[in-house]
């Protein structure tokens, strides 16, 4: 990894506990095991995975939301990890976010206004008229215009409120944003609108994206990088277009797979082909070994028992699966399949 | 999501409008009401007739006449000079008790909920033990120790009232604490003093309203009270209690006494809750406001409300299950025609076919669902069309008759399994519960069937699952669970509403694996209804595209993917994230889908095409035979696939 990251994330922990009633420690769940990421200025990080494959509790530790348990997380030259929740108002300015739900994310008794230059109120010493400026320069930054200043957020479609809340994201030019499922609340055409605004923004800017999102497809089109997630581990990271065209492994292939295809011909060949595969009926968490082996059509004795490292993958990035042991030298399956020609 | 803007619009309707119409005068009398007990208050000197407390043994207990007009007390003093004087301890009681209880109740109420832990705990088991106690008796320990008097009493009030502030203020921002808004100040960097006070305590401002206006109410109830009993206000001081406590002592002499008193409490309680309302409404999250602002209704009528019947029907087949024609549903608008939320919508699915309703938010493809099994709310209403299934038009069936068909010929599958399942009751049971009252099935029988079908729909180990409550069951064993119970009776229709949105894309692909399956050992016709056009391609023979309420194209699947017809339709395929692969700016459908009631005149998808022409002001028919598009411009129009 390298040392001019702006975000750094090694051996990263999150274990959520349950509070007995004398508010003792409970039982604990760990969402995030030993997660290693790291994003560098002006660059979009992709993360993806299922429900539970704790994307949203390191994007809510890095914000501060959530402490972490263990590991570090290297802003700048700070370890944010180490703050636990209470972190500085000069690392709040830098770190934005945008979150999925545009219809509880605003504030409803506040006006537009009020929104966007919330952040600047918190952290400058702008008066009203220098405000009201910069909310109307960061309105049209993302094509609203001065006459929905006023308004308040129930006024506004789906995708007008997430500009909204873009706006307020950029008001104090953070030097990351965290995305957490900016779009999978909006319908297909608003969804490229933002996603397309997101693009704009982040090329003019300089700003660096960390953008969670359960689908592959829509985070490729403006990630650098994409890392997958399951059960908690990283299971492959790499260069956007490497990993959704020639996926390394598995779990990211069967991902990739179960998008159906737009083209109903070509996806019944790809039903038949998998249907032909044997099932798998078995539980998806594995206590020890790869957390994948259970469901992993290419699953070795090794997987039952050992956790695979972070093996590097042609193309470049890493991929957790004992396939891309070279030390083991076995040929590993043709990768490339999973992505749609 | 898919049915947001057909909520807008019921709860735009189910909003008292306080401004209009009879409602009006009752407010403005209220307003009015508690004007003049302002008024009364300050002027007190001014306006009586009389000092409330000179006597006049010669005139004592007179009825009401030109020099007394609510006649006299006991002591021959003024009563009508001692009702305004009241007011003024009135306002000064409800004020002062009421100010006391919002300060003590509502900070404490928001630190507590907001910190949560151990404070917490210790003040809430505090405000328990009061409020087990009648309030009343509190107020009189209170005032035991306090002594008697005016002041005195509202304190106790005060204290006394501030637990129901405290409660509600910590109810709240429980509530509000949780909200995305709030984690959205918290990332942004704001204080904890400053989320609390900023960002929470203006949402939880409506209840407070609401609240303190009942508190009014309930100080001069208790005020009077505490004067009656003699710890309150001290004769021979006016207020509303003690000329109660008069009355009552010469109740058999002179009952009027007790009527003007009676009256003031009454008419100030009641007009104080009344504008405390219409102060919530006003403030309120603003549905109210925006209800005004859009006027769906009126705009509708500019447009007309003639829906010309489509020529396109589609052709009669032998193994027809269902048959829709010319459907259309509104929903009510106050002296309106209703503002139609689907229109002239005509649709027919054959046994074991699988039609799909594609469509995004708002385009009314939920609502075909709903309003096919007569699930729709009470708000809107099916105004034209037949909705044929098996034969029998569903529309000219009983309320008994449609509920015999549901379950039995047509059963429906939801979005999100855990919420459409009881979370009371195992999933066995409610399988079982289908069995036993649409089959007659003994308990024994139902059970062993049920636990027959949670084994068909891919479940491990089906006699222990079936005894689990949903809750136990990832989202896509419930949606498993849900499909059983859809089909316990072996439906010849299966309505399925977005059954796969809600979980993850492996699951997704297990789940649609199981309907085609079902599909080919039951036969059962599907209409599915989803937002997601990949799925559609997956999963459905012929698909129908909706937007705005009314099909714009249906087609073969394989068609319908390789020569999109519609400009719609190849807009929602260009814009499928995996449909290209390319950086930004990816393809776009300009603007949103318009809200019903601001659907445009004629084509209504006009004002995003980029192929429009002046003759799209027209209204449009949907044409063809075989496939069916709503375009005048389909035929020279050449769309390209996505790619």
């Amino acid at each position: 990894m390298s040392t001019d990251a702006l975000l750094e994330i090694r051996n990263l922990d999150v274990t959520y506990w349950d509070r007995s009633l004398l508010g003792l420690k409970g039982k604990g769940f760990q969402a995030v095991k030993g997660a290693n990421l790291s994003i560098r200025p002006g660059e979009t990080l992709g993360l993806v995975g299922e429900s539970g494959s704790g994307k949203s509790s390191i994007a809510n530790t890095v914000l501060g939301l959530v402490p972490a348990t263990g590991g570090e997380i290297r802003f700048g030259d700070v370890d944010l990890a180490s703050m636990r929740t209470n972190y500085p108002s000069s690392v709040r300015k830098e770190i934005q976010a945008v979150f999925q739900d545009p219809y509880s994310s605003l504030n409803p008794s506040m006006t537009v206004e009020d929104i966007v230059t919330e952040p600047l109120r918190v952290h400058t010493t702008m008066t009203r008229d220098e405000r009201r400026t910069r909310a109307l320069e960061l309105l049209k930054l993302v094509s609203l215009s001065e006459e929905h200043l006023a308004r308040h957020p129930h006024q506004f479609s789906g995708g007008q409120r997430q500009r909204i809340a873009i706006a307020s994201a950029l008001a104090l030019t953070p030097k990351l944003i965290v995305l957490d499922e900016p779009v999978s609340a909006l319908d297909v055409s608003t969804q490229n609108q933002i996603i397309n605004l997101l693009y704009e923004r982040r090329d003019a800017l300089g700003i660096a994206y960390l953008l969670i999102a359960h689908d592959l497809a829509l985070v490729h089109h403006i990630s650098d990088r994409i890392a997958v997630m399951y059960l908690g581990h990283i299971v492959e990271e790499g260069p956007s277009d490497r990993v959704y065209k020639s996926p390394a492994h598995p779990y990211t292939r069967a991902l990739l797979d179960a998008v159906p295809l737009l083209d109903p011909e070509a996806q019944r060949r790809r039903r038949a082909t998998r249907k032909a595969l044997p099932a798998r009926e078995a539980p998806r968490v594995a206590a020890q070994g790869c957390p994948y082996r259970n469901r992993c059509p290419y699953v070795m004795p090794r997987c039952e028992t050992e956790m695979p490292s972070d093996f590097p993958v042609d193309g470049g990035g890493t991929a957790a699966c004992f396939l891309f042991d070279r030390a083991t030298a076995i040929p590993g399956p043709a990768i490339g399949q999973g992505a749609p020609a | 999501m898919t049915a947001l803007p057909t909520e807008n619009s019921a709860t735009r309707l189910r909003r008292p409008r306080w401004l209009g119409g009879g409602s009006f005068a009752i407010v403005a009398f209220a307003a009015a009401a508690l004007a003049l007990l302002l008024l009364l208050a300050i002027f007190a000197d001014a306006v009586s007739p009389y000092d409330p407390l000179r006597q006049n043994l010669m005139e004592s207990l007179q009825g009401p006449s030109a020099a007394h007009w609510l006649g006299t007390d006991d002591l021959g003093r003024d009563v009508l000079s001692r009702l305004i004087y009241g007011c003024r301890i009135a306002v000064i009681a409800a004020a002062e008790a009421t100010t006391i209880a919002l300060l003590i109740g509502v900070p404490i109420g928001l630190f507590i909920g907001y910190r949560g832990g151990w404070w917490d705990w210790v003040v809430m088991r505090i405000v328990e033990a009061i409020v087990s106690i009648p309030g009343i008796m509190v107020a009189i320990v209170i005032l035991a120790l306090l002594g008697t008097g005016l002041h005195k009493a509202m304190i106790a009030l005060g204290i006394l009232f501030s637990t129901s502030f405290l409660r509600l203020a910590r109810g709240v921002v429980l509530a509000e604490r949780e909200e995305v808004y709030v984690r959205s100040a918290r990332v942004i960097g704001a204080s904890d003093r400053r989320i609390l006070l900023r960002h929470i305590l203006p949402n939880i401002a409506p209840p407070l309203i609401v609240q303190t206006t009942l508190t009014v109410g309930a100080v001069l109830l208790a005020e009077a009270g505490l004067s009656f009993i003699g710890l309150g206000v001290q004769p021979p001081d006016a207020s509303w209690g003690t000329m109660l406590s008069t009355a009552a002592a010469f109740m058999d002499l002179h009952w009027f006494l007790a009527i003007p008193p009676g009256i003031a409490i009454i008419l100030t309680v009641l007009s104080v809750n009344l504008i405390g309302d219409v102060i919530r409404d006003g403030i309120g999250r603003g549905i109210a406001v925006a209800a005004r602002q859009d006027a769906p209704a009126a705009r509708f009528k500019a447009i007309g409300t003639a829906v010309s019947s489509s020529l396109a029907l589609p052709p009669p087949r032998p193994d027809e299950v269902l048959r829709v024609e010319g459907l259309q549903v509104t929903v009510a608008s106050p002296g309106g025609p209703g503002v139609p939320l689907i229109t002239d919508l005509s649709l027919s699915i054959g046994k074991g076919e699988t039609l799909g309703l594609v469509g995004e938010s708002g385009s009314g493809k939920t609502l075909t669902g709903l309003a096919i099994l007569g699930l729709t709310s009470v708000a809107l209403r099916t105004t034209h069309g037949s909705i044929v299934l098996n034969g029998r038009d569903l529309r000219s069936l009983s309320q008994a008759q449609i509920e015999e068909v549901r379950g039995n010929e047509v059963a429906m599958v939801f979005q999100d399994p855990t919420t459409s399942l009881n979370p009371a009751f195992t999933v066995g049971s409610q399988i079982a519960e289908v069995l036993r009252t649409k089959k007659g099935l003994s308990k024994k029988e139902a059970w062993e069937r049920t636990v027959a079908l949670i084994d068909r729909v891919g479940i491990p180990r089906p006699a222990e699952r079936a005894r689990a409550f949903p809750h136990e069951l990832s989202g896509g064993m419930a949606q498993r669970i849900a499909i059983a119970r859809a089909l316990s009776c072996n439906p010849s229709l299966l309505i399925a509403d977005e059954p796969t949105t809600a979980l993850d894309v492996t699951v997704q692909q297990e789940i649609l694996d199981l309907f085609r399956d079902l599909q080919a050992e039951f036969g059962m016709a599907i209409l599915f209804v989803t937002h997601d056009l990949a799925v559609a391609a997956d999963i459905c023979d012929r698909i129908s595209v909706m937007y705005a309420g009314e099909m714009v194209e249906m087609a073969e699947v394989g068609q319908l993917f390789a020569r999109p017809r519609h400009p719609y339709t190849r807009g929602l395929l260009t814009a499928m994230p995996h449909a290209s692969d390319r950086n930004p700016p990816l393809p776009t459908i300009r603007g949103s889908v318009p809200r019903p009631g601001s659907w445009p005149v004629g084509c209504r998808f006009s004002n995003r095409c980029d192929f429009a022409v002046p003759a799209c002001a027209t209204r449009i028919p949907l044409t063809g035979t075989d496939r069916l598009v709503r375009c005048i411009r389909a035929d020279e129009l050449v769309l390209e696939a996505a790619q």
